[in-house]
């Protein structure tokens, strides 16, 4: 009997040492300074998972920096970063289902600043260095803040749309006016003087307008999903249209597929070649008189959540989500077609941002 | 034969009876299952059945703390795939599809018997981990017994209890309450946030981790059961009524930047469970026939504040869930090593569940969500033949219907063999096939339902020794090693489309497999002394055996997200005279976050030990008993994670008075 009273006693040691064996662990603090150009790449991560990241990758040296919010910083990026826009040598990086934008410096990668308790925000668009607009899901408001000082300072209330369905999206500046398209259960794009912070004009534009971008000719080019089956907002085959931002009137348009779920509508740095992804990826040229028929690349069992076009050299970067639940892959083509490198960056890679900024290219 | 070592003392804790059975009853032949008794349930009215089985068995819970959703998952399953019984009526939400045990206080089940893999076929289809049957039972006692416990713990946490029981030579009445309520403000250092302090030129000068409350995690649950049992002359007729209310806030990410002021996010529930029952005993065939109506209320608010005092709503997600149930079996003893059983069940499912509203195109509102019925059909034959002393099989023969859905006929084999009898060493194994139907969320929930779907198919094979043995006059030991392989196709899981909405797939293909073992024993080591201790463990790879989806794709041979390796759990009870003391003890090992079992700062979990333990003194008096109990969580104030982003509480306490009156005639 002795024996096994001994084997209870030593049970109970056992666990109360193996209770202090227990480690915790969280992120320290790297030093960064980092000066050569190249792509961020924002990974959205797993919504409510609070594992979003930020990855660095030198095109010259074919390296990739994964994590570099974190490691810098010594804290998470947060839950679900929607996008990153750099201006003036900060980047503003927005953190949808974490309420927060944050501000950092391109080298370090450390924060300068962040804008918090903002609703739900999408992406950032920056109209000088004292007035930036953010656009919300779920929200018929676009907030107005200084992206010097970090402040809130204002909001524009999109006329005729509900709060609980309401959504705007990307911006483009095109002179004093920014254009945004309205996606989630929406269906058209709007302009607003950034004088006056006003809607001054709205088009219908077809269901859930995804995404939109500006070519050569300072025409806007919007991509519309469609919608889903049982969408309240409605169901459609979704349209690649061209939009003059003047007379906000529809020049062109091209029909999809009923249920084809394009997204990520890209344009290279000249202006004259579009690219989006549905399912595969697909390019045309902004005087084309119809749709491509073929892929330009052709998925392979790859989920591709991601698409951008260097500013620099053209090269194509395409963002694989594999499964939502792994580092995703980035495969980098040259304007060709031809694969040069490939390479994990993090959970769900939705996005990216040139580092020497667009508008100083 | 059961062999009853030790009766109890009305001063020391109950320790009802110490069995060690050198026969299995034939009803059980081959099946791998540890029950979890009223001692264990009802030691204390602030847990959950999830608490508990936390503790009492290498399970793994899913766990976002106290007073938000805790599911159950085992052999390296997802949640979905452990079926739910609620006396002998299934309980997982036909919507959701799995079951969440943070609603189901302890106190109110009366015994929870856990059936690893195959050993749940013999009672329902789906459960590819398994299955946790919760029962509450008539005590079968005369006259009256009146019981009211208040506890008072960290947190501003306030948990009631009151169970009134009377009974007769016919009649078992039981009337059973429990409320809970709770800031559930802990402080934790938020080690994914940091601070900043600025200088006057708006420069970031510093920064430090903030010491946080737990914001937004108030809850406050009430319960209700009633019970009636009527018996003679072998027939036994029973209803029991279930009714909960939880009006939950959801704790918010630990990486949220959002003020707690200005948000609004709550789960509330209202359900109400009845069931009435009648069982007919004769010396060679029971029947029984049941027939139950669960309805669920549930409401998800979602909302921001717009400006001061003014919230504006972003998800207002409604649903009515209505179970209609019907149940018939009979078992049949033609001669003593021979057991037939037959079952039918009828479970017809109604859902209407719609979220937020959404302006149409024709300028009208419109709700958006769906609204189905489905029939849920499940019948099954069984044999048991205790072939000799030594060898029993036994055969399971399930179908299932579930709409316009038809299972293939699921069959399942069990046998077990007497190695030694000495020590009552068995031999048990068991081979068997199982399908999940898609919930009805996975079909048609809008946006992003999948009317496609496949059901989720498993084949699990066992084998297992167990064993029971007295050591000297006063110990018993009883235990069971096994080793378990599992293969489930065409798993579900839900991933975002490249519209915003996610949906639900078939993408996975899964091996589980592993070793589970658990053991009790109880020993008198002197007088007045009553010693328990109950240990369990679990190792469990459950590996992605799928295919590459490309090159690139490294979750293939790797352990799926939130599945530990390794789970234990130890509980050791000690009474004394009118003292108990309980100490309880459980690890899970590293979790991955993400299928590549990445290891970045946040593809992980680090492995946690937790240690709670509990005091307790029995005063007697004239008319009635009174109890004094202390509680103390997290004993070494551990800092740990169960969900990634979500923080857990360090060390603390509750205080418990209980009052028992007893006029037993």
């Amino acid at each position: 009997m002795r024996r096994h009273h001994g084997i209870i006693v030593l049970s109970i040691i056992i666990c109360f040492l193996a209770t202090a064996c227990m480690k915790w662990e969280y992120a320290g603090e790297e030093l960064f300074d980092n000066t050569a150009d190249g792509i961020f790449i924002i990974n959205q991560g797993n919504f409510q998972y609070g594992n979003a990241s930020l990855s660095f990758y030198n095109p010259d040296t074919k390296t990739i920096d994964n994590e570099i919010f974190n490691r810098a910083n010594g804290m998470k990026l947060g839950d679900v970063a929607q996008s990153m826009t750099v201006y003036r040598n900060q980047g503003w990086i927005v953190v949808n289902n974490s309420h927060v934008i944050f501000r950092i410096d391109l080298n370090t990668y450390r924060e300068t600043g962040r804008i918090q308790n903002l609703p739900s925000p999408r992406y950032i668009c920056i109209i000088n260095p004292s007035k930036a607009y953010v656009s919300q899901l779920w929200d018929n408001r676009i907030i107005i803040v200084n992206p010097t000082s970090m402040q809130v300072t204002g909001e524009i209330t999109i006329p005729n749309m509900a709060p609980t369905s309401g959504s705007t999206e990307q911006m483009i500046l095109i002179g004093k006016h920014v254009y945004c398209n309205c996606w989630s259960y929406q269906n058209r794009i709007i302009k607003i003087d950034t004088t006056t912070d006003a809607v001054t004009a709205s088009l219908p534009i077809g269901v859930q307008p995804q995404s939109m971008v500006k070519d050569c000719n300072d025409k806007l080019w919007v991509l519309t999903d469609g919608g889903f089956s049982g969408n309240p907002a409605g169901h459609e085959p979704p349209t690649l249209a061209r939009v003059d931002p003047q007379t906000m009137t529809v020049e062109k348009r091209f029909q999809m597929q009923l249920n084809d779920s394009p997204s990520q509508l890209q344009i290279d740095p000249t202006g004259h070649t579009l690219y989006w992804i549905n399912n595969d990826i697909f390019r045309m040229d902004i005087s084309a008189e119809s749709a491509p028929k073929c892929a330009f690349i052709n998925a392979c069992n790859t989920k591709y959540y991601g698409l951008f076009i260097s500013p620099v050299d053209h090269n194509i970067y395409v963002a694989d989500a594999i499964d939502y639940q792994q580092l995703g892959m980035i495969y980098r083509y040259d304007s060709a077609g031809n694969l040069i490198d490939t390479f994990h960056s993090g959970v769900t890679p939705g996005a990216f941002a040139w580092k020497g900024g667009l508008d100083e290219i | 034969m059961p062999l009853i070592l030790f009766a109890a003392k009305p001063a020391t804790h109950r320790l009802d009876e110490l069995t060690v059975t050198a026969r299995r009853p034939l009803k059980e032949l081959g099946m791998v299952k540890n029950t979890i008794d009223s001692a264990a349930l009802h030691e204390n009215i602030s847990l959950s059945i999830a608490d508990v089985i936390a503790f009492n068995s290498s399970i793994y819970i899913k766990n976002y703390g106290r007073g938000t959703e805790s599911t159950v998952a085992f052999r390296g399953t997802s949640p979905s795939h452990t079926k739910v019984t609620w006396n002998g009526m299934q309980i997982n939400s036909p919507m959701l599809g799995m079951t969440d045990f943070s609603t189901i206080p302890s106190f109110l089940v009366d015994q929870a018997v856990i059936y690893h893999g195959s050993s749940g076929i013999n009672t329902t289809g789906g459960g590819l981990g398994g299955l946790v049957s919760l029962s509450t039972r008539p005590v079968h006692q005369t006259g009256l017994e009146l019981q009211y416990i208040q506890g008072v713990g960290s947190y501003k946490t306030f948990d009631e209890a009151a169970g009134l029981r009377w009974g007769n030579r016919h009649w078992q009445l039981s009337t059973r309450f429990v409320a809970s309520r709770s800031a559930n403000d802990f402080k934790f250092v938020n080690y994914d946030k940091k601070e900043n302090i600025y200088d006057s030129n708006n420069q970031i000068v510093s920064t430090f981790h903030p010491v946080e409350r737990n914001r937004n995690g108030a809850f406050n649950d009430l319960h209700f059961l009633q019970e009636a049992y009527y018996h003679n002359n072998g027939n036994r007729a029973g209803l029991a009524v279930w009714w909960m209310r939880a009006n939950r806030e959801l704790p918010l990410l630990t990486t949220d930047y959002g003020e707690t002021s200005s948000t609004e996010n709550r789960r509330r529930e209202e359900t109400v469970r009845g069931i009435a029952s009648w069982d007919h005993y004769h010396s060679r065939w029971n029947t029984a026939l049941k027939g139950g109506i669960t309805h669920t209320w549930m409401a998800y608010d979602y909302a921001r504040e717009r400006t001061p005092g003014q919230m504006v709503p972003m998800s207002t997600a409604r649903s009515h869930v209505t179970t209609l149930f019907g149940h018939i079996d009979g078992q049949y003893n033609p001669v003593d090593n021979l057991f037939l059983t037959t079952e039918l069940s009828l479970h017809q499912h109604f859902v209407d569940s719609h979220d937020r509203n959404v302006t149409a195109a024709d300028g009208s509102i419109v709700a958006l969500g769906y609204k189905e019925a489905r029939a849920q059909i499940g019948a099954s034959l069984s044999a048991k033949w205790q072939i000799n002393k030594t060898l029993g099989i036994s055969g399971i023969l399930r179908y299932e219907v579930m709409g316009t859905k038809k299972s293939p006929l699921i069959p399942a084999l069990f046998f077990d063999a007497m190695l030694l009898e000495s020590c009552n060493l068995m031999l048990k194994g068991s081979v068997s096939q199982n399908y999940r139907f898609p919930s009805l969320n996975d079909l048609y929930f809008m946006p992003g339902g999948n009317p496609d779907l496949k059901s989720e198919s498993g084949l699990t094979y066992d084998i297992a020794v167990a064993w029971a043995k007295k050591l000297g006059a006063k110990t018993v030991w009883n235990g069971s090693t096994g080793w378990f392989d599992s293969y489930i196709d065409d798993w579900i899981i839900w991933l975002p489309t490249a519209k915003g909405y996610f949906t639900p797939l078939n993408v996975k293909d899964v091996r589980a497999y592993g070793v589970e073992f658990a053991t009790d024993l109880t020993t008198q080591p002197f007088n007045d002394w009553l010693l328990n201790l109950n240990g369990s463990f679990s190792w469990t790879p459950s590996i992605n055996r799928g295919d590459q989806m490309t090159e690139a794709d490294l979750s293939v041979g790797r352990q799926l997200p939130y599945v530990p390796r390794l789970s234990a759990a130890v509980t050791c009870h000690i009474t004394h005279k009118r003292w108990g003391f309980l100490y309880k003890w459980n690890f899970y090992s590293r979790r991955y976050t993400m299928s590549s079992n990445d290891a970045s700062i946040t593809g992980s979990l680090p492995p946690y030990f937790m240690n709670n333990i509990a005091l307790d003194y029995t005063l007697p008096l004239k008319a009635v008993d009174l109890q004094f109990k202390i509680a103390v969580n997290n004993l070494f104030n551990e800092k740990y994670l169960s969900v990634l982003s979500r923080p857990m509480p360090g060390i603390n306490w509750e205080f418990y008075i209980a009052v028992k009156f007893r006029n037993n005639k």
